[in-house]
């Protein structure tokens, strides 16, 4: 199934006309995407630098990834629908950029490694010093994100 | 000669013109600067919402505060390097940005308050470091340090739309 129809809808709907005509409008929700982007790469920076040992290294990182779930989370859920909303002002523009395609798609990979290899390694990371496999996990969810960071950046650079 | 002509002469110069033009040092340079930012503004915020008693309640404030504190540095050094690059490379458009001049304000008050915050309440830590919520003047100095962090990251946002 292809998503076009979909992008042709919110390119169209009158619901997010506001987000394509006012200037302010996509300005203020850029600014919301980018104070949640700030507030889930600083979580899992901490999480994951305390799986290798930097920063949060005294207490287990299962403690620390529990605790800060919530913030992760929440940070999230906010970056996603002002995502969301940023995409429905440039729809069709963003349905053909091969940066928007690219980061859609590492998006999808990061989260599903977030939720399924990560969040069990992290979980039983119970005892003080870190498995090979917890750091490994930790290195691959940085380069994860960091790649749909990048990708992210250069839809403005197309 | 006016801080305005200053920075003209340094947007001027060879080192600023090339990194304005190159294709690929801009974007780089800002990657890293956000990137700093989250590493930066991320550490800060764990310690104020532990302040909070928001997360980490079972740990020592102090213990997650010396903890983060290599990282919080790290991240400023890679925000305060790249930002530098990004002001040479736009100065005199940045020096007349009004969101430039909000940032910097807001900059110079959010480094005010670690200042105050460390010569004072913080002072008396042995004596709430296990609480879950910190005293009101600390908790006060992390409501701050959030909403500065935030008006820091939104005004930084808003100089492209000038």
């Amino acid at each position: 199934m292809s998503l076009l129809p979909l992008f042709q809808w919110v390119a169209r709907a009158p619901i997010f006309a506001v987000m394509r005509d006012s200037r302010w409008a996509f300005a203020v929700v850029e600014m919301v995407h980018l104070l949640a982007l700030t507030s889930f790469g600083g979580t899992l920076l901490v999480i994951d630098l305390g799986v290798l040992g930097i920063g949060l290294r005294l207490q287990p990182a299962s403690n620390v990834a529990r605790d800060l779930s919530r913030l992760l989370l929440g940070s999230l859920v906010v970056a996603v629908v002002s995502g969301a909303v940023l995409v429905s002002a440039e729809a069709m523009k963003c349905y053909y950029h091969p940066a928007f395609r690219v980061k859609m798609l590492l998006f999808f990979l990061a989260v599903t490694f977030n939720f399924t290899l990560h969040r069990k390694l992290v979980e039983s990371a119970t005892g003080a010093p870190s498995t090979r496999w917890s750091k490994l996990t930790a290195v691959t969810s940085l380069l994860l994100w960091l790649s749909v960071g990048v990708a992210g950046r250069s839809i403005g650079f197309f | 000669m006016s801080a305005l002509e200053i920075c003209q002469w340094i947007r001027a110069t060879s080192f600023a013109t090339s990194i304005r033009e190159s294709d690929w040092v801009y974007p780089i340079i800002e990657t890293v600067h956000v990137l700093g930012i989250a590493l930066l503004v991320g550490t800060v915020a764990i310690v104020d919402l532990r302040l909070l008693g928001i997360v980490l309640k079972r740990e020592r404030v102090s213990r997650i505060a010396g903890q983060v504190l290599p990282l919080t540095w790290a991240g400023f050094v890679a925000m305060f390097a790249t930002g530098a690059l990004l002001f040479v490379a736009q100065a005199s458009k940045s020096y007349v940005n009004p969101a430039f001049r909000i940032k910097m304000l807001l900059l110079l008050l959010v480094g005010l308050n670690p200042l105050i915050f460390h010569s004072t309440i913080y002072r008396s830590v042995g004596t709430w470091d296990d609480a879950t919520a910190a005293p009101r003047r600390a908790r006060l100095a992390a409501v701050l340090s959030l909403c500065l962090w935030s008006g820091i990251i939104i005004a930084g946002r808003a100089i492209a739309y000038y």
